[in-house]
């Protein structure tokens, strides 16, 4: 009789803890996502009430594949996701595997890889836009001096643009990829390194034979939290470019804000709110089903 | 489990180590407390009917104190609440569509961004004011102003103060130079080479022209400019079809994109906006400037300027066979349909768009009236002198296309000409049809 009332009271408080959790979850995380799926079978034009809020089913979903645009944006965000993140992680292993040796200082180090990371994504790309700008921006005058006469619109070119935005992005986010990285760094024994020191493996082989597999767990959380990250893009873009020049720079996130704030179509706009939603969870899966599991197995 | 426990232990250990778990707590609880809505408090006094303004942070406030204290001063009856938006115009217009969304009868009067009447009409937020604002009064606004508050024959808005594009010039190189200012497009980019090919023999690199080309709504204010002043358009007048693929609209694009932009001024405009593009002209660095009628006043304060004293202002010029052309900017004061306080909220209206209320406001805060009348008023001319001259230019000012659904044709313009005049190998043909066919799409809606 104890025994069950024991039981009991460790369900009960299990329940306890667990429910508040579950609330927020559902009032800010399923909430929101059911009701953008909702208002997306719908089309809603604020500007346009005579039409009232009509259920058209997947009529949305349709045009959103066949809007030119709405396509260019995804393409472009894939290709933003693509780029940064292949830039973060590299980066992000390259800061982690300095930041883990001893040195004088490394305190300093690692807090100062910190500080990208710590300044809030708007103040960072605003930032950027003035090292970009065409008159007084520090990459100008790096490159060629007081000859104003060379100088570049970096933003005016759709091209760089584009590589703009990656440019602030992966020095925004890289040292995020860095601190996974180095707490990977963290937990190989260095009895490893000495054992394979005295079999006479050179640094090179030291680091693929070693490190590399070692981390590979702290690499793929590494990879999957940028990867959904970079694919909800969205601040660096409204603050350098507005989506221009020429649209180059406009990502599947910020097409869908414009739809929403600016033009009033809550229906459509959330059509794209899901579609972001459906590719990150997507990756998300893909990514727990086939790296997850195993770097949850190895490790328990 | 074992990784995902060490990398928060190690987050925890190595980079929040002095927290402890009572400040953690406290952090939550600070975060929770930001959800708690705030408690309203109601007050309600019966006599005197109360009206909720809804306004931006103005530029000077002081006026704006002085003008709501005369009117509860002369109408008793009547209070004033004045509910402060944001200043950009796009997060206003979010804030103030909310509410009347959501029909809350807590907004009587507003003001509209010159490009939101049709919009407010439509859906019906706005509330007609012909019966109040009858044709003979009508008769002593600006024509422009009055046509950008109309939907459907009907009046929703009076307008309060005016913004137009003009152009602004280097008077001390113009006369330098023996030039008068141009009247034509073809004649700005002839003085403006002139001028910057002759001051380059003294090592000076200051460009031709400056302007607003960043993909944004200036954007489409500037070439709606260019367009127009060629006998184009963007909307046809008569039949409300897309004209951007007709000839006088692809030359004028084709002037921008080779004349303007990579010729006489720098690529970088094509990132610019108003405070990027005035800063160029007010460090001296361009000939010409295309800007609204606060430019005036910017460039030729000493603090800030360093070419005061030398900034020329004229209508903005136009090509061969057309008539110039500014786009139309400037705020109105609608009253919501959802009010509970019309007569009071119109009492209101008519006080704040008055001959006196509008001299008061353009010599204290230097916006440029509605009224005609002003504009040959002693007192205004006498100590803003350039008014006389941009009257002509306010009488030229041209709304943006008309319809409830302006934003979405907006941003399609936006797209458009930012790709026509950013890429050059683009093909303005092709993009023009494009873009004509989505303007399509969208005016489709609205039957």
């Amino acid at each position: 009789m104890a025994r069950v009332s024991f039981l009991f009271k460790e369900r009960l408080f299990a329940v306890t803890l667990i429910v508040p959790c579950f609330l927020f979850v559902s009032v800010f995380a399923f909430y929101p996502i059911l009701y953008s799926f909702y208002l997306s079978l719908h089309r809603i034009i604020l500007s346009l009430p005579g039409l009232e809020q009509l259920f058209i089913g997947l009529e949305n979903y349709e045009q959103l594949l066949n809007d030119p645009f709405a396509m260019q944006s995804l393409i472009n965000t894939i290709i933003f996701v693509f780029v940064s993140t292949f830039f973060e992680i590299l980066f992000g292993l390259a800061i982690a595997l300095v930041i883990n040796r001893y040195f004088r200082g490394r305190g300093i180090v690692r807090a100062a890889v910190l500080i990208p990371w710590a300044i809030p994504t708007v103040v960072a790309s605003q930032m950027w836009r003035f090292i970009f700008n065409d008159n007084y921006g520090l990459l100008n005058f790096s490159l060629f001096g007081a000859d104003t006469a060379l100088y570049r619109a970096w933003l005016a070119d759709p091209l760089f643009a584009f590589a703009a935005i990656v440019i602030a992005d992966v020095w925004k986010t890289s040292s995020f990829s860095a601190l996974i990285i180095l707490a990977g760094l963290q937990i190989i024994p260095d009895e490893i390194y000495e054992a394979a020191k005295i079999d006479g493996a050179n640094a090179w082989q030291r680091f693929i034979k070693i490190t590399l597999p070692l981390i590979k767990p702290a690499l793929l959380v590494a990879l999957l939290f940028r990867t959904m990250d970079a694919f909800r893009v969205f601040d660096v873009v409204f603050v350098m470019t507005q989506g221009g020049p020429a649209d180059s720079t406009n990502v599947l996130q910020f097409y869908g804000y414009k739809k929403i704030f600016a033009e009033g179509l809550m229906g459509y706009g959330s059509t794209i709110s899901v579609l972001v939603f459906l590719i990150t969870f997507i990756i998300s899966l893909v990514y727990i089903r086939t790296i997850g599991t195993r770097l949850f197995q190895e490790s328990s | 489990m074992h990784t995902a426990s060490v990398l928060a232990s190690f987050f925890m250990k190595h980079f929040f180590p002095v927290l402890k778990t009572s400040t953690k707590f406290f952090f939550v609880l600070i975060v929770f407390m930001m959800f708690l809505p705030a408690g309203c408090a109601k007050k309600g006094d019966n006599d005197t009917a109360k009206i909720r303004f809804v306004t931006w942070k103005p530029n000077q406030p002081a006026v704006w104190d002085e003008i709501i204290d005369i009117f509860e001063t002369e109408h008793p009856g009547i209070r004033v609440v004045r509910e402060t938006g944001p200043h950009s115009s796009t997060a206003f217009h979010d804030l103030l569509t909310q509410k009347l969304k959501n029909k809350s009868s807590d907004v009587d009067v507003f003001f509209m961004d010159v490009i939101w009447p049709s919009e407010f009409a439509a859906a019906g937020w706005a509330m007609p004011l012909d019966d109040l604002f009858p044709d003979n009064e009508q008769q002593k606004f600006l024509k422009g102003p009055l046509l950008a508050n109309t939907y459907d024959d009907k009046i929703y808005g009076i307008p309060l103060f005016i913004d137009s594009g003009m152009l602004f010039y280097r008077k001390d190189l113009l006369e330098k130079y023996g030039l008068n200012p141009p009247e034509t497009w073809e004649d700005l980019v002839h003085i403006a080479q002139q001028i910057v090919s002759g001051e380059a023999k003294y090592g000076s690199d200051i460009n031709g022209f400056s302007g607003q080309f960043k993909q944004y709504e200036g954007l489409v204010c500037n070439m709606l400019e260019y367009i127009l002043s060629n006998n184009g358009y963007i909307l046809n007048p008569n039949s409300g079809e897309p004209g951007l693929s007709e000839q006088p609209a692809i030359e004028a694009m084709g002037f921008v994109r080779n004349k303007i932009i990579r010729n006489i001024a720098p690529e970088g405009v094509l990132t610019y906006e108003e405070p990027e593009s005035i800063a160029l002209f007010i460090q001296g660095k361009a000939v010409f400037h295309r800007n609204w009628p606060y430019a005036w006043e910017v460039s030729n304060n000493p603090q800030r300027s360093k070419i005061a004293g030398n900034v020329g202002i004229t209508k903005l010029p136009h090509f061969k066979g057309g008539k110039s052309h500014a786009t139309l900017g400037g705020w109105q004061l609608g009253i919501s349909n959802y009010s509970q306080n019309k007569d009071a909220a119109w009492t209101f209206v008519q006080f704040l768009t008055s001959e006196r209320i509008q001299k008061l406001l353009t010599l204290k805060a230097g916006l440029a009236p509605t009224r005609k009348v002003l504009y040959g008023d002693a007192d205004i001319l006498d100590k803003y002198p350039q008014f006389s001259e941009m009257k002509n230019v306010f009488l030229t000012a041209y709304p943006r296309p008309r319809s409830p659904l302006y934003p979405s044709i907006s941003n399609i313009l936006q797209r458009f000409f930012s790709k026509v005049i950013s890429d050059p190998d683009s093909r303005i043909e092709d993009e023009a049809r494009m873009a004509s066919l989505e303007i399509k799409k969208v005016l489709s809606l609205i039957q």
